[in-house]
């Protein structure tokens, strides 16, 4: 009988991402046993944290699951609650609430492309050898997140955990005055994203897995190319109401990761920038629309690497741009009046409400249950994370198979980069579950 | 930062516990202020390369919440001068140690998992609870220019001064509407620590207090003051343990409640 011959190939900790996790993949006679994507942030329980608090505290709380995306968090917070309340804010307040989603859009994607992925692609070690050697690239970053905090600090007070936005409406409107400055830095960031895009066409991808996943993303609620939606759509050709996510989603947590992962029935999926162009590039600005007709993102037939995540973010920064502009035009050219929100407070109802917006990184789901007084008796909270995680393990297996014959370190590197184009934010992922060890 | 060039230059590094990587995004969106004056040792959110070794200054944000984190925290403490907590959940627990004043940790693992389970957890708690920490600077998140501020101290080799005073003060200062009295919104901010500017004041919102308490904070007074706003004692109580505020501040209200 021959010597089975195991490797083991371990990333102790991934860098360069948000939270903390690790990566193994087991190796006997030239073939990949074996994946782990090992979430090992701390575990805080946000759903059962909530109990027991009020309606109105659930944006603050929420945010807290995860500064980068905190406003998405606060959004879908805002949009359970409102549901329970059968509540519909004014127009206005909706072109608020979507410029403050589009600041995050912006300030997110940029920090994930430039200061996280893009050193390894320009040759960089990291960030600080960014800024010495890529000037030039490392002032775009800083542009582009500046832009994406002042959008939100205008609404929301700050540039994350946003203090502005309640559910029932805004506590203070921006004025004109505050808006008008971010059309002369949106009309900046117009030329640093397509700058941004002419570079990331320009590299060589380090591996090419190719995968169809299944991918899933909200319906945009109007014309234009949007991250709020009421339901869900499958590229396997069905759709549902979030409301019910539960029939669509199987929620579980493997032992090895804190980190709980859903998958569609049994199959993983993916959610996030690729998925809602996949469905929705019809949908994009004419600017945005272009580039993407141009890559390969484009050939629905043909399978692309999910290292394109990034190509797709950057798509989505310029689209992000032109709608935030259209939005500021006709928020100064209209009233500035809010909801009534002043009886909202009157409209408390118990009962159970949704609320489900497309994150940077994918469908962040919200639901709570409310009794009369508006305390929180039950709530859950699916991050984007945590739905893509058993795709990212699928790809690092494919990505694995094709690069094994790749020294050790150069691997590391590869798939280092590869679950890095994924952007993923252990932080949201682990919101509750901790890793079983049975003894 | 110094004009002897003979002075190594200061080794600083960056880590984070169970947190929300809030503190991380605000020191990375200003560490182009400080990357001429230091040597980033280790940054894992923001770098590949990260060294192991002595330190000057190692800022931690998060709390402990499992044995992970406390490990690494005894080995960051043992190889740094200065260990600076940022943010609250450094600094209080945050949400995560809110919570455990209602609920306990094992509570919270077997509502989840059932009686069966048996993993580690713990109940989450800032860093000074396990080791010492010569600068605590709160904030949800960190106010950028007291970190730039207390960074710039910490380079010159003495102590930085922090504020601890309420958030009414800067709301005076800025001359901002009292919400808690013309609005009755259940505003916190006369009980919890300045820093962000009395932020929500300022956009008519009540402060919810996630800095954490201030200097001697009047749980009290500021449980009696809601109560006659029509507020419930419990949805008071929950309200001021949310941001970490140590069980401590609230004994008496606890035992008149029971």
């Amino acid at each position: 009988m021959s010597e089975i011959e195991r490797t083991e190939i371990e990333i102790p900790e991934i860098s360069r991402v948000e939270g903390h996790s690790a990566v193994t993949v087991d190796v006997e006679n030239g073939k990949v046993v074996d994946v782990k994507l090992e979430v090992f942030e701390g575990t805080r329980f946000f759903e059962r944290i909530v109990l027991g608090h009020k309606y109105d505290e659930m944006p603050h709380i929420t945010s807290r699951i995860c500064a980068i995306c905190s406003t998405g968090h606060v959004l879908a917070a805002i949009k359970a609650v409102e549901n329970i309340f059968q509540f519909s804010p004014s127009e206005t307040e909706k072109l608020f609430r979507e410029l403050m989603h589009l600041g995050m859009i912006i300030e997110s994607h940029a920090t994930h492309i430039c200061a996280l992925a893009l050193p390894d692609f320009v040759g960089a070690a990291d960030l600080s050898d960014l800024a010495g050697k890529h000037e030039n690239e490392f002032a775009i970053w800083t542009r582009l997140r500046d832009l994406g905090a002042s959008i939100q600090t205008v609404v929301g007070g700050r540039p994350f955990h946003p203090v502005n936005l309640h559910a029932g409406g805004l506590s203070r409107y921006p004025s004109r005055k505050e808006l008008r400055p971010l059309l002369v830095k949106l009309e900046r960031g117009t030329e640093d994203a397509a700058h941004l895009i002419t570079l990331l066409k320009s590299f060589n991808l380090p591996t090419e897995t190719e995968l169809a996943p299944c991918f899933l993303a909200l319906i945009p609620e109007g014309d234009s190319y949007g991250y709020f939606g009421k339901t869900i759509k499958a590229s396997d050709g069905w759709q549902a109401p979030v409301e019910e996510y539960t029939t669509y989603l199987s929620e579980s947590s493997v032992e090895y990761s804190h980190s709980k992962r859903s998958l569609l029935g049994t199959k993983p999926f993916m959610v996030g920038s690729m998925a809602r162009l996949f469905f929705f590039s019809e949908k994009l600005g004419k600017t945005a629309k272009d580039i993407f007709d141009k890559s390969p993102l484009a050939q629905k037939n043909k399978r692309v690497s999910s290292l394109w995540n990034n190509f797709a973010q950057a798509i989505e920064i310029v689209e992000a741009i032109e709608r935030a502009t259209v939005i500021i035009e006709i928020l100064l050219t209209s009233t500035i009046a809010g909801s009534e929100n002043t009886d909202f407070k009157n409209k408390l109802k118990a009962g159970r409400g949704v609320g489900a917006v497309e994150c940077p990184r994918g469908t962040l789901y919200h639901s709570y249950t409310l009794d009369e007084s508006g305390n929180i008796t039950a709530a859950d909270m699916i991050t984007p994370s945590a739905q893509n995680s058993a795709h990212i393990e699928l790809d690092i297996r494919k990505a694995a198979e094709l690069e094994l014959k790749k020294a050790p370190d150069h691997l590391r590197s590869t798939l280092e980069t590869l679950v890095r184009a994924y952007d993923p934010c252990n932080t949201c992922a682990t919101h509750m579950v901790s890793v079983r060890q049975l003894k | 930062m110094s004009n002897n060039p003979a002075k190594p230059i200061p080794k600083v590094a960056v880590e984070s516990l169970t947190g929300c990587a809030g503190e991380l995004l605000v020191i990375l969106d200003n560490l182009e202020k400080l990357v001429p004056f230091i040597r980033i040792m280790s940054f894992p959110f923001a770098q590949s390369k990260n060294e192991d070794g002595p330190l000057d200054i190692a800022f931690v944000e998060g709390s402990v919440s499992q044995p992970h984190d406390l490990e690494k925290l005894k080995r960051i403490r043992a190889k740094t001068r200065w260990l600076v907590a940022i943010g609250n959940c450094a600094v209080w627990g945050c949400v995560q140690a809110g919570s455990c004043s209602r609920c306990h940790a094992d509570d919270m693992m077997h509502s989840v998992y059932g009686d069966t389970c048996k993993f580690e957890v713990m109940q989450a708690k800032p860093l000074e609870e396990f080791v010492k920490v010569d600068v605590r600077l709160s904030g949800c998140p960190i106010n950028a220019t007291q970190f730039l501020s207390v960074t710039a101290s910490l380079l010159k080799d003495h102590l930085p001064f922090i504020t601890h005073k309420p958030v009414c003060l800067e709301c005076k200062l800025r001359e901002t509407a009292c919400v808690l009295i013309e609005k009755n919104l259940p505003c916190l901010g006369p009980v919890t620590a300045a820093g962000c500017g009395a932020l929500c004041p300022r956009v008519g919102a009540a402060c919810y207090g996630c800095w954490g308490p201030c200097q001697e904070p009047q749980m009290e007074a500021m449980a009696t003051i809601l109560q006659e706003k029509g507020y419930e004692l419990d949805d008071v109580l929950s309200r001021l343990q949310t941001f970490g505020a140590p069980k401590e501040l609230f004994t008496r209200m606890a035992s008149e409640k029971n």
